[in-house]
């Protein structure tokens, strides 16, 4: 196993797309419901296949991050999961120290699945908790209580799983700036090591989007509020923001999520599955039967899109995905990946650091929280400015 | 000349002045008038069913779209009558609305009759009166035509008694038509050869013919079209547009058909074609302008010829700064086809390069604008029109100020002047509450009103040229149910109280927001704006103070609030595709903004703060 050269690291996301149900917000592709044992026995076929062909590909890598989502993998269940984590030990260097996550729902969390996964190697766990009312919880759709999700952290602890990360979402229907701070008061007592925290997003193709004119949503103050106030409800209590919707306590930040955001390379497998690798952004198509046949017949393609992405664009991704975390931009990283020169950006940068939109930290910008809500803007700014300034190598 | 052309001149005499019907056709928007003349073209055989792109005679893409004629044009049809007899048929074609009334009536001029087509169920419009009143003053026989009487509304014999009472031409006989399903068209062509009368003029005296339109085209430069009163044109002659001075020699001279033109050997008096004679620019050729021979030179021109000077002026630059060369160059290109605009170079703090233009009206600006767009793919911010003010200054001096951008320091002024217009207003009675209101609104003077007949009014106001470029002619539409018409024609300079109105965005003067008007109005104008603006520009990062000054007094103000809420919560490997698309949507809009210092503003933004009425 061990080389000279200089290693790579990779992480691998494995999309688990079964879940007991579809929530009325949400619009990642899974099956809900559906636990079909024939259709499960060919995916995991599928995604053996396509572990075995692309960890040939991959040889100079070291994978240090594996990641499992969906749908909802602890519904898929532990054995499914052990065999397919079996298949990626087999066929990718794994580093010993490698962070293993898996989602979880409160509802499909029992103490031999999470001590079957524990033994294997799994050391992360996020559980999808999303609010502390019960009636809240039955109107998104979640298939289970606030006590479920108190309980599965209690058994994920008990499992001996010390990196726990919990799933809350606020701007929820009818939901008020107390009632996400009660949300976040009683998680806490929780104590996970790591929590993210997303506003509610209505998206098309969800039931939600169907009555989201009737649905009771708070204004965009209210959610700037909510916003506002979780972040300094947790900084105090010991987490740091380290990305616009995640915290963490020191030394827990999602190793596996800033790969996404630091333009590190990772490799998706299962439908709707996105990779960054060898200068390629790609994805494969949203649909687990054509998956299976364009993985085990080969008769079908399995990517809905793949483009090699030149430089300049990536500069443009860099402040896109950067400005997303506490990591933030430097003028030296900046204009050694990109050769274009940083100033026109730091001359927008420290407008709006007068308006406490950026902080600056050593040599880096960083956006403060009042800059990452209105982060779209910004990052539209900073592209503009990107563009019509002369890569520096051509200056010289 | 080659020998050959004599001789082909000899073999090939010019049409006898008795078979030749020289015609325009009159009607409201939608009345049906390019119908008409697809199928009078149609059966003079003049162009095949098949070949016949709809509505031939509107041929710009744009006119079509709006249902308006812009600019005429003219084709000859032969025509065998039921007198068993063979007559040529010009129509000449006719723009309709105010912005051009010179160009119609120098249509109209190489007229000896006009088709009034009427809608059998709508009847009579105010918009067709000034027309029908034009072709009358100009000596032309009209004949009205009763159309659309397929439809389950026609009510011919009512709308024929509307001719006779209103207009009072005799009406009773006119065909009853359906130019859509082509029915009855033949009684037109009869009526044509029958009441229209034939051209008079002298072939043996000198050359005088009446240019009413011309137009670029860059292989044989500008194309003239014009209809001969006197003597004849024929290639190879040396030729002088009497008004403009300019000599050329004809390189050719011909018929116009729906699909081309065909070169003849000579054109004579009576006749309506062209001429081509390698002219490099349209100024030299205006509508109305008389061609005459440099040997045996007419006496005196034809009458009438008036230069249309442009009224409005409004600033134009490319939405996209880069794009300022494209912009110059557009002009360049529409300029050669239409004499009656100007350009000039502007610069603004604001938006950076652009040009001042100048046009006839609101109307010939709005068509410009959106030939620009279109033909040349531009994107353009317009700024507020404005009409040539004069000031005399402390120092003696007196300017004339086409742009806000020049007009000068209050403490300078000695006496500001703004251009008056005489304005005809005509309407049926019961709507002269409604106009005097909005005329007073205007500031218009009332100077008199007269019946022309039980059911028509035409008053007459003194009235400021800047109140009636923006939008009078809508609000006087509106408020006459349609039937208002509106003429005016330049009275002359009137000293005024003027003040330049600024609008600040974030506190800095956003110099094309700018503008001049009547101290008086100044105050409910700057709160309209201000308001207008707010509406416009979408809510930024941080809140922006839109305010209007006049003279560094803040008169008015609003507040855009800051943007909340702009924030993607989820961002993973599968969204980040998304997101960039996303992003790249957004910044397509950003290119139709400016900024101005950290304020974006939608080229919409400054069409917003242009109409006022609402």
């Amino acid at each position: 196993m061990a080389t000279e050269s200089p290693v790579k690291t990779l992480g691998l996301y494995i999309h688990i797309p079964f879940c007991r149900s579809k929530c009325q917000y949400c619009d990642f592709y899974s099956l809900g419901g559906s636990r079909d044992k024939k259709l499960v026995d060919n995916y995991l076929q599928a995604l053996a296949i396509h572990l075995k062909e692309t960890g040939a590909r991959a040889t100079d890598y070291v994978v240090d991050t594996v990641y499992f989502g969906g749908g909802t993998p602890s519904f898929f269940g532990a054995d499914n999961l052990r065999r397919i984590f079996a298949e990626v030990q087999h066929r990718f260097r794994v580093d010993k120290d490698a962070e293993i996550t898996f989602e979880a729902n409160p509802d499909s969390i029992s103490d031999l699945l999470l001590r079957k996964l524990r033994a294997e190697g799994f050391n992360r766990i996020s559980i999808g908790v999303q609010n502390d009312s019960d009636e809240m919880l039955k109107k998104l759709g979640r298939p289970h209580n606030y006590e479920q999700a108190r309980q599965a952290v209690q058994k994920a602890r008990d499992a001996g799983f010390d990196n726990i990360s919990l799933d809350l979402m606020y701007g929820l229907p009818s939901q008020t700036v107390e009632q996400w701070e009660q949300t976040l008061r009683h998680v806490l007592l929780l104590k996970p090591e790591h929590m993210s925290c997303y506003g509610l997003k209505v998206e098309e193709n969800t039931p939600l989007w169907e009555y989201r004119d009737c649905a009771n949503l708070p204004s965009d103050e209210v959610q700037a509020e909510m916003y506002l106030r979780m972040a300094s409800i947790l900084e105090e209590a010991g987490y740091r923001q380290y990305e616009i919707s995640n915290f963490a306590k020191p030394g827990f930040a999602s190793r596996h999520n800033l790969k996404y955001w630091l333009g590190e390379e990772y490799i998706g497998f299962g439908p709707a599955a996105a990779s960054d690798f060898a200068g390629k952004r790609y994805a494969n198509l949203p649909d687990i039967h054509n998956y299976i046949r364009g993985v085990i017949h080969q008769d079908v393609p399995i990517l809905s899109e793949c483009e090699t992405i030149p430089l300049r664009e990536r500069a443009g991704e860099y402040v896109m995905l950067r400005l997303r975390t506490t990591r933030g931009i430097s003028e030296d990283e900046y204009e050694k990946n990109f050769l274009m020169p940083f100033r026109p950006l730091e001359k927008i940068i420290e407008k709006l650091a007068e308006k406490d939109l950026f902080r600056q930290e050593g040599e880096r910008w960083v956006l403060t929280p009042k800059g990452f809500l209105v982060s779209n803007q910004i990052i539209a700014m900073l592209q503009q400015a990107q563009e019509k300034s002369t890569p520096l190598a051509k200056k010289r | 000349m080659k020998v050959g052309d004599f001789a082909r001149n000899e073999v090939k005499p010019l049409t006898d002045l008795s078979k030749i019907r020289n015609f325009s056709i009159i009607a409201h928007i939608d009345h049906g008038k390019s119908t008409l003349a697809d199928r009078l073209l149609e059966q003079t055989g003049a162009v095949d069913k098949r070949e016949m792109e709809a509505q031939i005679l509107d041929n710009m893409e744009l006119e079509r779209e709006r249902g308006i004629t812009i600019k005429a044009r003219a084709v000859r049809l032969n025509y065998r009558a039921d007198d068993g007899q063979d007559y040529v048929l010009n129509l000449i074609d006719t723009p309709g609305h105010v912005d051009f009334n010179y160009e119609v009536s120098r249509s109209l001029t190489a007229c000896e009759g006009a088709v009034l087509v009427v809608d059998a169920s709508q009847g009579i419009e105010a918009q067709t009166l000034a027309n029908t009143y034009l072709a009358v003053d100009e000596g032309l026989e009209v004949l009205p035509v009763i159309n659309k009487i397929d439809l389950p509304a026609a009510r011919p014999q009512e709308v024929k008694q509307e001719i006779e009472d209103v207009i009072g031409l005799p009406a009773m006989d006119a065909p009853e038509i359906s130019a859509k399903n082509g029915i009855n068209i033949h009684a037109v062509l009869e009526d044509i050869v029958q009441q229209v009368p034939p051209p008079k003029g002298d072939r043996d005296a000198p050359l005088q013919a009446l240019i009413f339109d011309s137009q670029y085209d860059s292989y044989r430069g500008v194309v003239v079209y014009l209809r001969v009163m006197n003597g004849v044109v024929r290639p190879g002659m040396d030729i002088k547009m009497m008004a403009s001075g300019a000599v050329y020699k004809v390189v050719e001279c011909g018929y116009l058909h729906p699909l081309g033109m065909s070169p003849e050997p000579a054109l004579g008096a009576g006749e309506v074609g062209y001429l081509t004679a390698s002219i490099k620019t349209i100024s030299d050729t205006r509508v109305g302008d008389t061609v005459t021979g440099v040997e045996n030179p007419a006496a005196e021109a034809l009458p009438g010829y008036k230069t249309c000077q442009p009224m409005v002026f409004s600033g134009v630059y490319p939405a996209d700064g880069s794009k300022y060369g494209d912009l110059r160059d557009a002009l360049e290109k529409l300029k050669l086809n239409d004499a009656s605009m100007s350009y000039t170079q502007e610069n603004s703090i604001a938006l950076g390069f652009g040009f001042r233009c100048g046009f006839l009206g609101l109307l010939h600006m709005e068509i410009i604008m959106e030939r620009l767009e279109r033909e040349f793919n531009l994107d353009l911010i317009t700024t507020a029109p404005n009409v040539v003010y004069k000031v005399d200054k402390t120092d003696g001096t007196t300017v004339d100020i086409y742009t806000p951008l020049n007009y000068p320091d209050p403490a300078e002024i000695q006496q500001a002047y703004e251009p008056f217009v005489k304005a005809s207003i005509i309407a049926p009675p019961e709507y002269v509450g409604n106009i005097m209101e909005l005329c007073t609104n205007r500031r218009g003077e009332y100077k008199d009103m007269t019946y022309l007949d039980t059911s028509r009014v035409e008053l007459h106001y003194d009235m400021p040229l800047n109140e009636i470029i923006y939008d009078f002619f809508d609000a006087l539409k509106s408020r006459t149910r349609g039937y208002g018409s509106l003429d005016y024609e330049l009275e002359g300079y009137r000293p005024s109280k003027l003040v330049k109105l600024d609008i600040l965005l974030n506190g800095e003067v956003v110099d094309a927001l700018s503008f001049i008007l009547f101290a008086d109005n100044a105050y409910a104008r700057a709160r309209k704006i201000c308001e207008r603006l707010k509406e416009n520009i979408p809510r930024q990062m941080f809140e922006i103070p839109v305010q209007a000054a006049v003279g560094g007094k803040i008169i008015a103000r609003e507040t855009i609030k800051a943007l909340r809420k702009d924030v993607l919560a989820k961002c993973y490997g599968g969204d980040i595709t998304r997101k960039k698309k996303l992003l790249e949507k957004q910044k397509e809009g950003k290119k139709r903004m400016r900024t101005f210092g950290t304020v974006s503003v939608p080229a919409e933004a400054f069409m917003a703060v242009l109409k006022m009425d609402d």
